[in-house]
């Protein structure tokens, strides 16, 4: 018996055997403000330095509030992120106005919220990536009407290169699309709140739940 | 003590101040303004007409019309070597050498030259003035120490001129009428004291005075041949001969005088042309000649410590008009890289009608530069952890702004209103034009995060408001009847609602007119 874990222990240390847990990163993730979430993600939050992804059908259904205490920490002036000073949220190509009345009732600093309206999709993607990977941008919020893959891992890049959380919504059709996304989450509205589906997670597992939002 | 104070005090200001330190009762002295000594370098370009239209080894001369015959001013050393003397007819040149260039004299890229040469002089002093045709004064006093001495300056400046293709011909003295005669001489003359001038000038022909003729034949067939003669004269009827102006000359050269000199001033807006020999259309090649125009314009900046804020490419076409591109940075900026930086992002999305002949880059208003502190090393996580460049927010706004348009990227703030498609607008992005939010919302009201640009009226089916189903109202109405005092009133009764499919809006309905029903908002 001893003898066989011992070998265990000795067929672990091959290099050669992958280990899905040491994918997870040592970084703690950033506090959603739903603990329910919380629970489910790896690193107790939203994964930062990379790319969520939110597939939603229809706006307005919560996709903003379930970001909006997140977003609040981040662009708080308090001294309580780890940026020298608060950094910005950047929204390119919202579908309509984001109202700074209720963004401000979120908490949120209004005096941090840039917004980008490009013109097209390549225009968005390149703006997407300047903010990510400008590092100045806490929080780079997009709603791409295309998003391959290759444009996804870029963003993705981006967000590591500049200690960045991009966020991108999608409809929820990309399911069936692979994603370099470290989060792919789906929301659905019903009777009775939220379902909240966790689609992929990097150092996580896919978990359904429902978030009171 | 108080005697040698007195004396001390006289001489500047600094030491005055800290005698009214020292002796809070001092008595009020009457300062006489310390004389400056002054030390003038004279730069006589003999050949500037000849130098300013291009390098060249070339036979060539340079023809000014005098009494309707096109006569030679000035030959290049190959056609003078062909026996070509300047004061020639341009035809007997021609017939000496068939193969000479013959340019007519042309003053304003004379002029051009002279700027040119100001300009970089102006790295050595703060005052360049000209002083008549191919003479430049520059005034060394207060450069000396700086640049380690008479003599290195003067090396360093002879050096630049001979780097820049010029035949100058340089002389030092403490006035500039002094100076510039002496350097007319050609004498490499350099005199420091203002009483071992006369002496120096004494020998110079009349030549070097560039007197009007009939002043110098005259004197010649006086039999006076050189200044030492002139000084000799009796001063009032010199005067009386030949006009107060040219007594009044000799008396400043010879430092009698005050001869204060205003000094030239470069124009303080930049604009540089590069002009190719064939047309080009290779992107690639544009973008590094605008790079070049772009480091001119740096050290055009550098020696001012100005930045501008826009410039201006104009790329020239043979046949079509030219196409302009101008970029704009949110602060004063003089980097290059900076703005190449913005140009390339620009320059992708440019298109240029046919090649290109000429490309000309124009600074906008210039302005004083304010530095800004950069962050410290370990201040921010971005710095510490990130591994590529990172730019400020006004870097980013202006990439952004470069590429998808100005009116693109904003920033948002509150306003204290009530109506609610007023209580917001956008804000430039700029700092220090980024106004604080001034007013809050009251935390009680329900708002929602997205908002639409227009209300969209929404069907109506047996009374209920449809939006992808039919909707519930789960709160309200908020009666918002506001705004009376203008055009735009409101009487509007706002309820939150949900439909179908989870979708949380923003909807109300008019109290006036009709009583339909509009979709204002998400609650996102």
């Amino acid at each position: 018996m001893r003898r066989d874990s011992s070998s265990l222990d000795k067929l672990l240390e091959n290099p050669r055997v992958w280990r899905g847990h040491s994918q997870v990163h040592a970084t703690t993730g950033l506090a959603s403000g739903y603990e329910a979430l919380d629970r489910h993600l790896p690193g107790g939050g939203w994964p930062q330095c990379s790319l969520t992804e939110i597939l939603v059908e229809h706006y307005g259904v919560g996709e903003l509030r379930l970001l909006m205490p997140a977003l609040a920490q981040l662009s708080a002036e308090d001294g309580s992120t780890d940026y020298a000073e608060p950094g910005w949220i950047a929204w390119v190509a919202p579908p309509f106005q984001p109202y700074p009345p209720a963004l401000q009732q979120w908490g949120i600093n209004l005096s941090r919220m840039l917004i980008v309206r490009p013109k097209d999709d390549s225009e968005m993607l390149w703006s997407a990536e300047q903010a990510l990977s400008s590092g100045t941008c806490a929080a780079v919020l997009l709603w791409p009407d295309v998003l391959d893959d290759q444009a996804g891992r870029r963003l993705q890049l981006a967000a590591e290169k500049g200690n960045s959380w991009g966020i991108a919504f999608r409809p929820p059709a990309a399911r069936a699309e692979p994603s370099a996304a470290a989060l792919r989450i789906e929301l659905q509205a019903g009777g009775e709140g939220t379902r909240l589906s966790i689609l992929k997670s990097r150092g996580g597992r896919p978990a359904v739940l429902h978030v009171l939002l | 003590m108080a005697a040698a104070r007195h004396h001390r005090s006289s001489r500047g200001l600094l030491s005055q101040r800290s005698l009214a330190l020292d002796e809070p009762a001092a008595r009020p002295q009457i300062l006489t303004a310390p004389v400056l000594k002054r030390l003038w370098f004279c730069i006589y370009l003999p050949n500037l007409a000849l130098e300013a239209s291009g390098p060249g080894d070339e036979a060539r001369v340079v023809v000014e019309e005098q009494h309707g015959i096109h006569r030679v001013l000035l030959a290049s050393a190959k056609a003078e070597s062909a026996g070509i003397m300047p004061g020639q007819s341009a035809n007997a040149a021609l017939a000496l050498l068939p193969m000479l260039r013959v340019e007519p004299r042309n003053e304003v890229v004379e002029q051009q030259a002279l700027e040119h040469l100001s300009s970089w002089l102006e790295q050595f002093t703060s005052l360049v003035c000209f002083a008549g045709s191919g003479v430049l004064l520059v005034e060394i006093a207060g450069s000396l120490r700086l640049y380690g001495g008479l003599l290195s300056l003067r090396q360093q400046i002879a050096a630049g001129l001979e780097q820049q293709g010029f035949n100058a011909s340089l002389a030092i003295a403490p006035t500039p009428l002094a100076a510039t005669w002496l350097a007319r001489s050609g004498r490499r003359a350099c005199i420091r004291e203002p009483a071992n001038l006369a002496a120096a000038l004494r020998t110079l022909s009349l030549a070097c005075l560039d007197w009007p003729n009939v002043v110098c034949e005259s004197l010649t067939g006086m039999g006076v041949r050189n200044i030492g003669d002139c000084l000799r004269l009796p001063r009032d009827g010199f005067a009386r001969r030949f006009g107060p102006q040219r007594l009044i000359e000799l008396d400043r050269a010879l430092g009698r005088l005050p001869d204060p000199r205003t000094g030239w001033r470069a124009p303080e807006r930049f604009c540089a042309d590069y002009e190719m020999t064939e047309e080009q259309s290779d992107r690639e090649l544009l973008l590094a000649i605008c790079r070049e125009l772009l480091l001119s314009l740096e050290r055009f900046l550098l020696t001012r410590q100005l930045g501008v804020q826009s410039i201006l490419f104009t790329f020239f076409h043979l046949r079509n008009s030219a196409t302009q591109l101008r970029l704009g940075c949110a602060n004063a900026e003089r980097l290059t890289d900076r703005w190449f930086d913005l140009l390339r992002i620009r320059f992708e999305k440019l298109t240029l009608p046919e090649p290109v002949i000429s490309v000309r880059l124009r600074g906008g208003h210039t302005q004083a530069l304010r530095a800004e502190s950069g962050r410290l090393r370990f201040q921010g996580k971005a710095l510490v952890q990130g591994h590529g460049p990172c730019f400020s927010m006004t870097q980013l706004a202006e990439r952004l702004v470069a590429r998808v348009g100005d009116h693109s990227v904003a920033g948002v703030t509150t306003v204290a209103e009530h109506r609610p498609q007023l209580a917001w607008r956008s804000q430039d992005l700029l700092p220090g034009k980024t106004a604080k939010t001034l007013s809050t919302i009251k935390s009680g009201l329900r708002r929602p995060l997205w908002m639409l640009p227009e209300p969209a009226l929404l069907p109506v089916d047996a009374g209920y408001p449809l939006h992808q189903g039919r909707l519930k109202i789960l709160e309200g109405p908020e009666r918002l009847e506001t705004g009376w005092w203008d055009e735009d009133g409101i009487a509007r009764d706002y309820y939150t609602a949900v439909n179908p499919c989870g979708m949380r809006l923003w909807v109300f309905r008019n109290r006036n007119r009709n009583a339909s029903w509009y979709l204002h908002g998400f609650f996102g």
